[in-house]
């Protein structure tokens, strides 16, 4: 099976909920409406893509939008585990909202708990909507945001003292 | 000369030579030789050195003598939330009672150096050995701490299932003899150990001694990757350096009453009269063969890893406890037969 | 914080391990960490009915160092050192899936004597940290000798990586475009000692710790992850391949030598404690036998740079005079300003405690746009949570150790 045929097996697995396929270096992202995505990823789940790998969330804040990515491949399928095959959605970043896909796949619980701390998305009906690697406090700053600026503290040189 | 035999009497007086000597400083001593000899086997399994450093010359010995005298200096600290009286009381009162079963054993069948009567002493030997356990639980109670609670019911759960044990099986070297004088026991062995005689039962006192004191690994009530310290999670300093002693003095004390019961006592060598060859020599034959026991007991350390709660009493009842029972009826059976 | 009933499931997610059971009122919650020699850098919260677990809340993110924002700030090539500070024992596996993300974007392949380098350390590597999780995992059940033996005998790897690299922990070894560094003149015959020396000491590893009858009661049936839970979990590496899953990286899709050298991925089916430390016993066999290959090979083989001909024909002459005295690469001057075009990628990598997966965006800078990190120990961590509750609070540490949980990885 190679890529082309991966495609049309998602392509048709999944009928009219896609709205592009975009293809990366080593993956493939499948790009559904936010309002289908739990829809896609199970459907994507019975295809055999039975674990998620990575839930990667990149901020645009230019075109003012989260793109969310669930990674998914496959253990018990040996043919689909050479590839890894993303479900994604765009998530208004003035409304970072989307339905949780906990009930999809378990083992995103505490990636999407991370999602929340450090991007501010809240995923509806997750069963524990807690941060999980902040407190709280740093929590609400959102850190992986493109506006949280890290300052990197300076190399200060000293001069050696003379004489 | 007068002067150096009354210091001699005194020094000699049974009760203060078997309670404090023996008890007090040879305890001591033992256990620093215990835990260094200890440390050095599992250190030789392990392929490493051991103690080193304090005094090369000697393979380290005096790091334990410098490992007391830190535990001696350190601060005691008394959290607020402890009920301090018991606080303090249960580790000395659970030191004192772990050795004072060394004060009513004889070391000698010189009736001139018995520290009391040793009609009934089987039994009240036994007796005060299994008083001390109540303390480390008041300990883990008073400590006000999750850890320590849980600690305390562990050392409960161990110390109800391997004492009753260990007991079972001391008492079989006193049903061989039918008698429960300890000198009776120790003179039936003159010809043949009770080890021979009887290994079930010594086999269970072994591991039951084992468990019920709580060594490493076997120190379930205190292992440090589930509950920290056990019942001493909140104490420090000397406190908490009693603590740990106790379990080895009492590891100690049980151990003489284990070379009393099963290995013959003083036996290839008959007491006489006089201090030397009537008390010394004979207790530092007990105490060698208990030393010996004790050296036993800390090889396992570095073959065995940590029994689980559940299963360590699954085996005590299960297992070790018929071995006891059978210990028991064996001697029973040569008692009937008259082997001994 | 709501109470996790485990009589009634909110999903159809079965375990079968728990025993179901209703939380009874009187609760014992205990704090599992973070000051507390039987957990890492991490707290698990734990309630206990008598002495059976039935809730735990792992606790994550004492040692969270923020990786994926620190990244952003920084050039590619200096992100290296960075992400081996996840696992340093382990830091050539770690990081080379980053850079194959890289030499994805940049539509580079490294040379052949440079993948079978980066094998070779990989595997050194992977022992390494096999050896550091079975230590961890000894005495978290009391087993003090396997303890000391596996810390002694990692010392054997580490002085290896250290004759290879000149690092014995954070080699930052692999770079985009190929590895730092040749190997010195007598590196083989060190190589294939450490084998034969491996090959005895692993049968008494087994001796002492596996066929142990009191460490084989402590590890069977704790801690049983089934099949499909294993899948549905998403656990990786050596936990779910002890479940009977056939996943490992280097098969899936192959990076550097992997497709070169033979070797074979042990499963085992139980998935309890006691399964998930063959797994790793027998992954350390296997990699005794990819070390020898891969020096064999590179015996075999004449020197060349170990560095991809675009950058190399691009280095001052200084570098390849360094490169023919000593066998050295020194690091490129233009990798510091390094710019990769615009382009994402994804890049896998088995490391020793499962894949680590890497997003890489770039926007055509000096820096990356967007790195995404998931780390093997992070995809564990759920195990906590989900099979934990129905054994008893001695199997904690049970579990934690074959798991082979590293906070600092988990945290990222």
């Amino acid at each position: 099976m190679d890529v082309e045929e991966l495609k049309k097996r998602i392509e048709e697995a999944l009928g009219g909920l896609v709205k592009g396929i975009e293809e990366g270096k080593g993956f493939i992202d499948v790009i559904v409406d936010l309002d289908n995505i739990v829809e896609a990823a199970s459907r994507l789940k019975e295809l055999g893509f039975d674990h998620v790998k990575s839930l990667t969330v990149i901020d645009y804040p230019k075109e003012n939008r989260f793109r969310v990515i669930y990674h998914a491949s496959s253990y018990l399928d040996e043919e689909l585990a050479k590839y890894i095959v993303g479900i994604g959605a765009d998530v208004p970043r003035d409304n970072p909202r989307m339905p949780t896909l906990v009930y999809v796949w378990r083992g995103v619980e505490f990636q999407e708990r991370e999602v929340y701390e450090f991007f501010g998305i809240e995923f509806t009906g997750h069963p524990d909507m807690r941060p999980l690697l902040l407190v709280p406090q740093l929590a609400e700053a959102k850190p992986l945001r493109k506006e949280f600026i890290v300052k990197e503290e300076p190399i200060i040189r000293v001069k050696p003292p003379t004489g | 000369m007068d002067v150096v035999k009354l210091i001699l009497d005194i020094i000699f007086y049974p009760p203060i030579y078997q309670l404090l000597l023996i008890g007090l400083v040879g305890s001591l001593v033992v256990v620093i030789f215990i835990l260094w000899f200890e440390r050095k086997a599992t250190a030789r399994v392990q392929r490493r050195l051991g103690p080193y450093h304090v005094a090369p010359r000697v393979a380290g010995f005096p790091q334990l003598v410098a490992d007391l005298v830190r535990y001696a200096f350190q601060e005691v600290i008394i959290p607020r939330t402890v009920d301090a009286g018991i606080f303090i009381l249960a580790p000395i009162v659970a030191t004192i009672l772990s050795i004072l079963p060394i004060a009513v054993v004889p070391l000698t069948s010189n009736p001139g150096y018995w520290p009391v009567p040793m009609d009934y002493s089987v039994l009240v030997a036994l007796a005060i050995s299994t008083v001390s356990p109540i303390f480390l639980i008041l300990a883990g109670w008073a400590s006000n701490n999750k850890f320590s609670i849980i600690g305390g019911v562990r050392e409960a759960f161990v110390i109800t299932a391997y004492e009753l044990i260990a007991i079972l099986s001391i008492l079989a070297a006193s049903a061989t003899v039918l008698s429960f004088n300890f000198v009776d026991v120790v003179e039936a062995q003159s010809r043949i150990w009770f080890i021979i005689l009887n290994p079930l039962a010594f086999l269970a006192a072994f591991l039951a001694v084992l468990m019920a004191t709580s060594g490493f690994p076997f120190e379930i009530p205190e292992s440090e990757n589930e509950v920290v310290a056990g019942p001493f999670t909140e104490y420090s300093g000397l406190l908490y350096g009693l603590n740990m002693g106790a379990a080895y003095m009492k590891r100690f004390a049980l151990s003489i009453l284990m070379a009393l019961a099963f290995l013959g006592g003083w036996a290839p060598y008959t007491p006489g009269e006089g201090i030397l060859s009537g008390y010394l020599i004979p207790s530092i034959i007990v105490i060698a063969k208990a030393t010996v026991l004790m050296m036993a007991f800390s090889f396992t350390r570095s073959v065995y890893g940590r029994f689980r709660l559940d299963q360590a009493l699954d085996g005590a009842w299960r297992l070790v406890f018929p071995m006891a029972i059978l210990g028991f009826g064996l001697a029973l059976l040569e008692a009937y037969l008259g082997v001994v | 914080m709501s109470v996790w009933v485990y009589g009634e499931q909110k999903s159809d997610l079965k375990i079968e391990g728990a025993i179901a059971r209703r939380i009874a009122e009187d609760l014992y919650e205990v704090f599992i960490g973070p000051q507390h020699p039987g957990s890492g850098h991490m707290r698990i919260i734990i309630r206990v009915d008598g002495d059976i677990i039935v809730d735990a809340d792992p606790d994550m993110g004492y040692v969270h160092r923020t990786m994926e924002k620190l990244s952003e700030g920084r050039e590619w090539i200096k992100n290296i050192p960075l992400f081996e500070r996840m696992a340093i024992h382990d830091a050539c596996n770690v990081t080379v899936s980053y850079v194959i993300a890289l030499e994805r974007i940049l539509g580079i392949e490294p040379p052949p004597r440079a993948r079978y380098l980066r094998t070779l350390l990989c595997e050194i590597n992977r022992i390494a940290a096999h050896l550091y999780g079975f230590g961890i995992f000894g005495v978290f059940m009391g087993h003090s000798t396997m303890y000391m033996w596996s810390f002694a005998d990692r010392e054997v790897m580490v002085e290896l990586a250290e004759k290879l690299t000149g690092a014995r922990l954070t080699h930052s070894y692999p770079i985009p475009g190929g590895a730092r560094r040749d190997l010195p003149q007598d590196f083989p015959d060190q190589a294939r000692k450490a084998v034969r020396y491996f090959r005895r000491r692993l049968e008494e590893y087994r001796k002492i710790f596996l066929d142990n009858p009191v460490m084989r009661s402590r590890m069977e049936g704790v801690g049983v992850i089934p099949k499909k839970v294993a899948a549905e979990l998403g656990v990786v590496g050596p936990v779910a391949r002890a479940s009977g899953i056939k996943y490992d990286a280097r098969l899936a899709e192959p990076y550097d030598a992997y497709d070169e050298v033979e070797f074979e991925v042990p499963v085992f089916e139980e998935g309890d404690a006691l399964a998930r430390a063959w797994v790793k016993f027998e992954e350390i066999k296997q990699s005794l036998r990819i070390i020898e290959q891969a020096v064999d090979w590179l015996e075999k083989h004449q020197r060349e740079a170990p560095m991809h001909p675009k950058f190399w024909e691009r280095s001052p002459p200084l570098w390849k005079k360094v490169f023919e005295a000593e066998g050295r690469v020194k690091l490129l001057p233009l990798m510091a300003n390094l710019k990769l075009p615009p382009g994402k990628a994804m890049a896998r990598s088995e490391t020793a405690r499962g894949e680590i997966v890497y997003y890489v965006e770039s926007d055509g800078k000096t820096t990356p746009y967007r790195v995404r990190i998931v780390s093997p120990s992070a995809r564990n961590a759920i195990v906590f949570k989900y099979i934990v509750p129905g054994y008893r609070v001695m199997d904690l540490p049970t579990i934690y150790g074959s798991i082979d949980y590293f906070p600092p990885e988990a945290d990222r």
